[in-house]
């Protein structure tokens, strides 16, 4: 994507005077307003909101045509626009792709725009003397190209771009004709280029984070790397800074030390439950030995309470990669906790051991029926998904994350059936250990391993980017066990160096903990951590030492400037909490004392199945939703968009009311219950503005509007001080509208 | 104490003024001309999504190409001919239904159902010569699951759509439901994207474990007073902020679901046709309330064109097929029959059309080892099922593959081919079939179809 739109140099030259000829126009005017650290697009006068925006190829003014008069690519013949703006803070070695831009219509449609080009507006030279006559440096040029959906006459549109999170000032240009087009933007002026050229700024050195942070990015820092702030948290964080709290997360000793994990070894029952719990069994035998409840109460009880918040939030997002489903019958708590060790410990561990350990993990081998498949009866579950889902993707793509194209601009599939068949046979010959763990009771405990015989299908294979392996010296026996174990190892490695594997899991550990929709920029930072590439933002010394090195993905996901800042303007940021970190985020921020019992099995009912989040129960291996979900009309991702429905965000609602206003009451399945402790709230009742503060600071992190807090101190104020129970009320109905709102929902 | 939906709805019906009702008209996609046609009958599409990709080979099995059918699947996955329920189409030709579809088997008789033959996603026509030397277009990323399951909705194989093709039905006959506010599409299995059109949102609510009256319910807690100034803060802070996509998204979605439960609240449909308790039937049962709910006059919803979806999973059985298929079979053959039966006992068998859709159909040669644990991998062109009073029943449509590996439907040759048939009928001639029986005038099919010109005929005579 960097710096791809050749057309544009070619004709940079001739474009060089047009730009002076305009700048020197909007010099006249008054300097504009600056908006501080956002991007400011230029408009032609101080009291017009029209751009300076050119035809790229041809120069020309508006109107512009969505198919340009000079294109050079038949596959391609959109019109790209050119812009100019200043306050651009690109940071060491960004590009186009560190910007996004958008237009949005007279109907209000708003089309994403792909930036192909940023660069300085150059300076004009003495030709003679070499001297400079006129220094643009402080100006950029960008180049958008028009989106292929748009139709072909809307008249003006407004176009904004974003860097970093923050969103330029909106200006309009016309398409097929000029005028008509939405209003300006609520107090939006006219933006014409200062009259003294500003000079250029210096590229920014990025923020180490070494020192103290302010509550505002504390907050969102902690919801981007934790189950949800709590006030000893941000005082903690903020004072220690983000880069020690990430190397003390990183070193935190986990609550099983032998297997790197916070889940605690269970034992496995034998096979058969009837056996395993013959009639007249405590009802908690089938409970703790045969369903889900173990794990999914040890799951919140570590993300209530435990101090390792990044471990389990990384593991999290890690499961919903690479996806074992305990649905029935694959619920036995003690088989999903093998599952869930191998996940804590790829957290902060090495991809490439976490694509091994899941593939060898007995669970999945059989939820993907790897250890089903042989060289005679191959199965081809487990190859096509470890592809598609744990490894590739489905079409090749760029280090930042866009796919790439062939010449006919269709993006290019990443493997093919061959290659699936291929695979199949690679992974063939492999089952459970056959050391029983117990009479009757099945090893779901070791990781799989060759059956031997002749199995595995000892062939030669074609791998992608030109692998092969040779066939194996002898069919059967010996050899073929070590012929499976050398090809699986030929194999991973191969699915694991695939450039492909950086961007495509980076992207979604991105989308999990910061925003749906990061720049290309962005992923392509963190792509680079997962190379080991030297280039990344935040090189450790001397670069992270290894591909696949999750605690540098982590690192560069955390502290990217796209992540990092108090607030946000881009209207695309951030991301809608999914369920469980929308039910972990109201009790950790309300200080809930818990036993961890919220899904199957509570009181309540399974609430973070009632908002379609059963945990570890997602209904396919394609996860609890999907990550290239576009919220309707949006032209934008939302991946846990997919599971809010007119149904689930009522029931949202309700969770809310219930942990609110009643918790989870002490019961056979839930020891100790839940509630929540408003006390802080409460002592600020009779100041309902302090409640609307407090809350504002802690769950959304200062972002609370003035009509936002007027609506909700009047709803405490319609609980009079006469009320014996004002206070709790107050407490109540505050936490209640906060968490329910749409502006918490969203973790921007 | 707890106050629930009806007292607050008593707050909300004032509070939701302005932005918000805007928001929810266009959320519902009911934008429509000043003077809407509205439509003199009713109409519904019932989608059943077979989730994981539906084994069509086991389903459904020519009976004339038994022997080559047993030999590829072998002892461990052929149905024995003696078991499967044979039927005589009046199309011609002698095929067996699977051994539990005996509810299917018996509306198939009465000519209320069809079969369609191997359909599925396809760029233009396709043969194992031009899919083999890539002169052909393929639709994309053939055999995976989230794409193929894509393509049977979006009804587009060759780009990545973000509409379904009901939803871009629905668009286009907004006007046959006149002046009624209430949502065209509606799932009971949640968001997915066949119900999503260009401004068409769907409605997605509970199956019939909760009643019609409580399927979009707001609990708050507290009394009647608390609740109304807590209700009206709640409705106030859905406008603010909406500059932000997401905030906006999530806020229309809320505001949609409020305004339908005014509707759903006011009726409580009861049904005397039994439905068994299985997911599935719990869904048609809800399916069948919402048909009545919105066609008896006494509720004021008065809905004439309808698209609803359900969908059940389990169907990727690349394992102990034999055993899953059965069981899931079983449950579609009862829901279904259950379904037609309620339809009946509404008066509108004639004008609920009831499809399946599945990812994709499955490899004719097994796949893994062990006897009872062999199943199937993933393959393309399916056999579906369509059922309603105005289906042409008791025929075959399409063309039924020829049941060889390495044969002339099958994509592959030579060393190891698997049996994954090339469709000979593309999905969007069998939406486009049913879209036009919804109403979708011929004029309309390019724009909601882009690829149908590409194919002989863009509908198949299957409807009535």
């Amino acid at each position: 994507m960097r710096n791809r739109a050749f057309p544009v140099r070619q004709h940079f030259a001739g474009l060089i005077c047009v730009v002076v000829a305009i700048i020197s126009l909007g010099a006249r005017q008054q300097a504009a307003a600056v908006v501080q650290k956002s991007p400011l697009l230029f408009s032609q006068s101080a009291t017009s909101t029209r751009a300076i925006a050119l035809e790229s190829v041809t120069l020309r003014a508006e109107p512009f045509k969505l198919t340009s008069e000079g294109y050079f690519s038949p596959n391609d013949p959109r019109t790209r626009i050119a812009l100019f703006c200043m306050n651009l803070d690109l940071l060491a070695g960004e590009g186009a792709n560190a910007l996004t831009a958008d237009v949005q219509d007279a109907t209000g449609t708003i089309y994403p725009l792909r930036v192909e080009y940023v660069g300085e507006v150059p300076p004009t030279v003495n030709y003679i003397t070499g001297a400079i006559i006129n220094d643009f440096r402080g100006i950029s040029m960008i180049i958008v190209r028009l989106n292929d959906l748009m139709p072909a006459d809307p008249g003006d549109v407004l176009i904004r771009v974003n860097l970093h999170g923050m969103s330029s000032n909106r200006v309009r240009f016309g398409i097929g004709h000029v005028g008509g087009g939405l209003p300006d933007d609520p107090g939006a002026i006219g933006t014409p280029a200062p009259q003294t050229v500003p000079s250029p700024t210096p590229t920014p050195t990025p923020d180490p984070f070494t020192g103290p942070a302010s509550d505002a990015d504390t907050v969102r820092f902690l919801e981007q790397a934790t189950w949800g702030a709590t006030t000893a948290e941000v005082n903690r964080v903020k004072a220690m800074g983000f880069r020690a709290y990430l190397n003390e997360q990183f070193n935190l000793p986990v609550a099983n030390v032998p297997k790197g994990s916070n889940y605690p070894d269970l034992s496995f029952p034998v096979d058969d439950p009837a056996q395993g719990c013959p009639s007249g069994s405590p009802p908690e035998c089938i409970r703790d030995n045969y369903s889900i409840y173990p794990v999914q109460k040890t799951f919140f009880t570590n993300a209530l309470s435990r101090q390792d918040q990044l471990r389990q939030r990384v593991a999290f997002a890690l499961h919903q990669i690479t996806v074992v489903s305990g649905l029935n019958p694959l619920d036995r708590p003690s088989w999903l906790t093998v599952y869930l060790q191998a996940l804590d410990r790829g957290a902060f561990g090495n991809y490439r051991t976490l694509l091994q350990d899941i593939t060898l993990n007995p669970e999945m081998g059989e939820y993907l029926d790897m250890r089903l498949s042989t060289r005679t009866n191959p199965n081809e579950n487990f190859a096509r998904e470890v592809l598609q889902l744990f490894s590739l993707g489905v079409n090749e793509l760029n280090t930042d994350g866009t796919a790439k194209l062939d010449a006919q601009g269709i993006p290019i599939p990443a493997y093919t059936q061959t290659n699936v068949n291929e695979f199949t046979r690679l992974f063939t010959g492999w089952n459970l250990s056959p050391t029983l763990i117990a009479p009757n009771t099945t090893n779901w405990r070791d990781p799989m391993v060759p059956r031997g015989g002749t199995q595995h299908d000892f062939g030669a294979k074609t791998l992608l980017n030109g692998v092969t392996t040779a066939a194996c010296s002898s069919a059967s026996g010996a050899a073929n066990v070590a012929c499976a174990q050398a090809d699986l190892t030929v194999g991973l490695d191969n699915l694991f160096n695939h450039p492909n594997v950086g961007p495509f899991i980076g992207k979604q550990l991105i989308q999990h903990m910061v925003t749906s929709n990061p720049s290309p920029g962005y992923v392509e930072r963190v792509a680079r951590a997962f190379n080991n590439n030297c280039q990344g933002l935040y090189p450790d010394n001397p670069c992270s030492g290894a591909r696949g090195d999750m605690k540098a993905v982590v690192t560069a996901i955390l502290l990217d400037p796209e992540a990092r800042g108090d607030v946000k303007t881009d209207p695309n940021y951030g991301k809608l909490r999914e369920p469980v970190q929308y039910i972990t985020g109201i009790l950790r921020g309300f200080n809930a004392t818990s036993d961890g019992v919220l899904g199957n099995r509570s009181t309540n009912g399974d609430l973070p199945g009632s908002l379609d989040q059963p945990v570890f129960q997602p209904a396919t291996v394609f996860s609890y939703y999907q990550p290239g979900y576009e919220v309707p009309g949006t032209g934008i991702l939302g991946p846990a968009f997919g599971i809010l429905s007119t149904s689930t965000t009522l029931r949202r609602a309700n969770v809310a009311n219930q942990l609110i206003y009643s918790g989870i009451l002490v019961n056979a399945n839930t020891p100790t219950g839940t509630q929540l402790n408003l006390s802080s709230l409460e002592s600020l009742a009779a100041n309902p503005g302090a409640i609307a503060d407090q809350l504002n600071t802690l769950m959304l992190h200062g972002t609370m509007s003035t009509q936002f807090r007027t609506s909700i101190v009047n709803a405490m104020n319609a609980i009079p001080t006469s009320d014996g129970s004002f206070a709790r009320k107050r407490a109540q109905v505050a936490a209640y509208l906060v968490v329910t709102s749409s502006q918490f929902d969203i973790q921007r | 104490m707890a106050t629930t939906r009806r007292d607050f709805l008593r707050t909300s019906a004032c509070a939701l003024g302005g932005v918000a009702m805007a928001s929810t008209l266009d959320s519902f996609g009911i934008v429509h001309a000043l003077t809407p046609q509205q439509a003199t009958d009713y109409r519904a599409l019932v989608c059943i999504f077979l989730n994981g990709g539906n084994d069509g080979n086991n389903t459904v099995v020519d009976l004339n190409q038994y022997n080559s059918y047993a030999a590829a699947r072998g002892v461990d996955l052929a149905i024995p001919q003696a078991n499967l329920l044979s039927v005589a189409p009046v199309t011609g030709g002698s095929f067996g239904f699977h051994p539990n579809l005996t509810q299917l088997r018996d509306l198939f008789n009465q000519q209320k159902l069809a079969v369609i033959s191997n359909v599925g996603p396809l760029v233009e026509p396709l043969t194992k010569t031009t899919y083999q030397n890539n002169t052909g277009k393929k639709p994309l990323q053939l055999f995976s699951h989230s794409d193929q399951v894509g393509l049977f909705q979006t009804a587009i194989a060759n780009v990545v759509s973000q509409t379904g093709w009901s939803g871009r039905v629905a668009d286009r006959l907004t006007n046959l439901n006149g002046s009624s506010t209430f949502p065209q599409n509606i799932s009971i299995a949640g968001i997915n994207l066949l119900l999503t059109g260009v401004n068409t949102r769907q409605l997605a609510v509970a199956d019939s474990g909760t009643t019609l009256a409580n399927v979009l319910q707001l609990i708050m807690t507290g009394s009647t007073s608390e609740v109304n100034s807590r209700t009206t803060s709640f409705n106030e802070l859905r406008n603010y902020d909406r500059n932000f996509t997401l905030i906006r998204a999530a806020s229309d979605t809320r505001t949609s679901a409020i305004q339908t439960d005014q509707a759903l609240s006011n009726f409580n449909p009861i049904l005397q046709t039994a439905f068994p308790n299985t997911s599935l039937g719990r869904q048609l049962l809800q399916v069948a309330r919402l048909i009545k709910a919105c066609t008896d006059p006494a509720a004021g919803i008065n809905m004439k064109r309808q698209i609803f979806f359900c969908q059940i999973g389990g169907f990727d059985t690349h394992s102990a097929q034999i055993g899953g298929q059965s069981g899931l079979l079983t449950q579609l053959s009862a829901a279904m029959n259950a379904f037609y039966n309620a339809t009946v006992e509404l008066g509108v068998a004639n004008n609920v059309t009831t499809f399946t859709l599945s990812d994709f159909g499955r490899t004719l040669q097994p796949a893994g080892s062990g006897a009872a644990q062999v199943g199937s991998d993933h393959a393309w062109g399916n056999n579906h099922f369509i059922m309603g009073g105005s289906v042409l029943g008791g025929r075959f449509y399409g063309t039924y593959p020829t049941l060889a590996l390495g044969g002339p439907d099958d994509t592959d040759s030579g060393g190891n081919p698997r049996g994954r048939w090339i469709p000979t009928t593309s999905v969007e001639q069998y939406a486009a079939t049913l879209a036009s029986w919804y109403g979708l005038s011929s004029v309309d099919f390019a724009a909601v179809f882009p690829l149908i010109g590409r194919f002989a005929t863009p509908t198949l005579p299957f409807m009535a």
